[in-house]
């Protein structure tokens, strides 16, 4: 197949590429089984997955480093231009929204575990799980939209953003219910405050990388002045407990 | 059982599939795609290609380079599962579950074989056990995987199923059976002689007892259809026939609640893939609720909307209330829908009630609900009977302003598996 060098150079920087490419799903993955296991680990308050989750974050620093290392490589020697700039651009981007993903389920596995200590409260729990599998799935299709390179699907994902927030918000008003009427569910209920957050911020990441795969494809920023990730998206996971 | 018989089958063909591939010559190979040239690799092909599970041959390449794990082969159902086409593409773009990547690296390089399990997130929960085995072959030359999958969705549902219905009825039951007792108890006491206190604790009785058991009856129903919420339907029915069959079968309680409905509008044609029998129970369950929860003298109407794109099926229908989502179906490209919307003049659900509005025995606070409480089951059966069909599920309301429930159904079957390539 390979019969001259110039060839064989371009096929060398497309593996590269691809390799980066790769590199970004495989984190994905990763990233969205943190995120399954840090609500299973909610749910059935399993204190063992919730160590698990915890542990495995670190694999997803690494990884993003090793991405970020990579495509600067590839930037700095191979000065790609056109879709393969945006392409490395991209994965970059969106290794970076995956790591923080990453920070986030971790947080929730935490909170879990100082939860798995506390009298259950079942209604609650079960809204968080139910934030959180609609994270999950977003999450999901957004990273089948950048396998695929599929504009429909990172639109779909990027469109429907709002659904995340009636949930957030109505769980909202539920705990705040729950900490009047009983005192004594105040720390429970703080908890499942900032997993709430921690879901929705989650949310949000899937949403910046439904922008990066439209930019990726397109060169074409979508209106980044959506009313998401305002003034109020402190760093949660800063207030977390050790 | 068939299913063991069915399951055997399946594994012998796998057993010759493989001896086929023992004995392919690698010469014949130019990487990525595998050519068919032989009779044996022919017959190789065809064996694997019509096995029910998923199958997918993946090759190896540098260990350091991820994406030179190529699928060099996926059978149908596999290219249905994995939305494949099995010509080389590299393995994370079909798979990317991090115990998944693993057992292949492990077999690819061990020549380990190993065991996973796969539950992609998606509307449907399905549970899918993989094995891969690594592809050795003396000659071949290449570093090679072959990955299985084999669906477990039955026998973990059956299992959550068992788990989730007898703690539901146990706690469901526990109260009534309780104030039953406590019932029977003062009838045998100082109830004895007080005939007037007998008949209307024996009424409170009746109605206790027939509300438990349309709990049971419920439970049931609800387990049933969440077992085989994997497994879509096959036949067809028409929306707006079910929809006419509804009204009359509720003229009862319309008459009850002095209430009326209306089929405001419907298509020409509202045919749908479904269960005609599920069908109605979903348009009866959001017609019952909206009679039920709009006080008497109310007026329910009932819109039939067809051939609407999945954006069209799920854009807002008032633009004055709180929108939620309750199911979104997975994104199919160019299915069409058929929607049907109950909308009702009732008091209307605060904002903060929606997201519960679908699970079991959720009922909203502080609601009049008549003479007979609800059991709090209907929305759920709604929702997994949709789930079940593809279909989607959408509540919008504002307190003091009525309730819109929208459900919708796909007109065709879904797309599924591809062509062999
Ligand atoms: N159209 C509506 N308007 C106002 N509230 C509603 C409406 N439909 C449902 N609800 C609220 O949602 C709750 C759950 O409804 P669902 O149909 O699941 O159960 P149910 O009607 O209480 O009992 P069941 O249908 O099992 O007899 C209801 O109890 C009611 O509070
Ligand atoms: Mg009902």
């Amino acid at each position: 197949m390979m019969d001259s060098t110039n060839q064989h150079t371009v096929r060398a920087y497309g593996d590269e590429l691809n390799q980066i490419t790769a590199d970004v799903a495989r984190m994905g993955g990763l990233a969205e089984a943190q995120i399954a296991d840090a609500i299973e680990s909610v749910s059935r308050r399993d204190a063992e997955l919730a160590q698990q989750v915890i542990a495995r974050d670190a694999r997803l620093d690494e990884l993003q480093r090793e991405i970020e290392r990579k495509a600067i490589r590839l930037i700095a020697l191979r000065q790609p231009v056109a879709t393969d700039l945006r392409r490395t651009v991209a994965a970059m981007k969106i290794a970076t929204d995956l790591e923080r993903t990453g920070d986030l389920a971790r947080s929730v596995a935490k909170r879990g575990l100082s939860l798995s200590d506390l009298e259950p409260l079942a209604p609650l729990t079960r809204s968080i799980e139910r934030m959180g599998k609609l994270v999950a799935k977003r999450m999901k299709a957004v990273l089948d939209a950048y396998v695929t390179s599929e504009i429909a699907g990172a639109l779909d994902v990027w469109s429907h953003d709002d659904d995340v927030d009636e949930h957030y918000n109505a769980l909202f008003r539920e705990l705040l219910t729950y900490m009047m009427a009983d005192p004594r569910t105040i720390t429970s209920c703080a908890h499942l405050l900032f997993m709430a957050k921690n879901l929705e911020r989650i949310g949000d990441h899937a949403t910046n990388i439904a922008e990066m795969i439209h930019y990726e494809i397109t060169g074409d920023e979508l209106d980044t002045a959506r009313p998401r990730q305002g003034a109020d998206d402190t760093p949660v996971s800063e207030k977390e407990p050790s | 059982m068939p299913e063991t018989s069915l399951g055997h089958r399946a594994s012998s063909r796998w057993k010759a599939a493989l001896a086929a591939f023992r004995n392919w010559s690698p010469e014949a190979v130019s990487p990525p795609v595998l050519p068919l040239v032989d009779a044996e690799a022919g017959d190789f092909r065809a064996a694997l290609e019509s096995l029910p599970d998923p199958v997918l041959i993946v090759e190896g390449g540098a260990v350091g380079n991820l994406s030179a794990r190529r699928i060099l082969f996926a059978n149908a159902a596999a290219r249905g599962l994995l939305k494949v086409e099995g010509r080389g593409e590299p393995l994370v773009a079909a798979l990317r579950d991090p115990q998944a990547l693993d057992a292949v690296d492990a077999a690819i390089y061990g020549e380990i074989a190993g065991e996973t399990t796969y539950e992609p997130a998606g509307a449907q929960d399905r549970f899918w056990r993989i094995s891969v085995t690594p592809l050795t072959a003396a000659g071949l030359g290449r570093k090679m995987a072959v990955v299985r999958f084999r669906d477990e969705t039955d026998s973990q549902r059956i299992e959550r199923m068992r788990a989730d219905f007898l703690a539901n009825a146990s706690h469901e039951l526990k109260t009534p059976l309780a104030s039953l007792q406590g019932f029977i108890e003062t009838l045998k006491g100082h109830a004895r002689d007080d005939e007037r206190a007998r008949d209307r604790f024996l009424d409170i009785m009746a109605a206790q007892t027939a509300r438990m058991s349309r709990l049971i009856a419920d439970l049931l129903a609800l387990s049933r259809i969440e077992l085989s919420e994997h497994i879509s339907p096959a036949g067809r029915a028409d929306v707006a026939r079910a929809t006419t069959d509804v009204m009359d079968a509720l003229a009862p309680l319309l008459a009850e609640h002095d209430s009326r409905v209306e089929l405001v509008e419907r298509p020409t044609d509202a045919t749908v893939v479904g269960d005609r029998d599920q069908i109605i129970q979903v348009i009866q369950n959001l017609t019952e609720n909206a009679v039920r929860y709009s006080g008497r003298g109310s007026r329910v109407g009932i819109h039939i909307l067809g051939d609407l794109s999945l954006a069209e099926a799920q854009a807002p229908s008032r633009s004055d209330s709180a929108r939620l989502a309750l199911l979104t179906p997975d994104r199919e490209g160019g299915v069409r829908y058929v929607l049907i919307r109950v909308v009702d003049q009732g008091e209307g659900l605060a904002r903060e009630n929606l997201p519960r509005l679908t699970e079991r025995f959720y009922r909203v606070e502080g609601q009049k609900s008549g003479a007979s409480p609800g059991t709090g089951l209907g929305l759920s059966i709604v929702k997994h009977i949709v789930n079940r069909h593809r279909g989607g599920l959408i509540v919008e309301s504002q307190k003091g302003h009525g309730t819109t429930f929208s459900v919708y159904f796909p007109v065709t079957e879904r797309r599924g598996v591809t062509e062999p390539g």
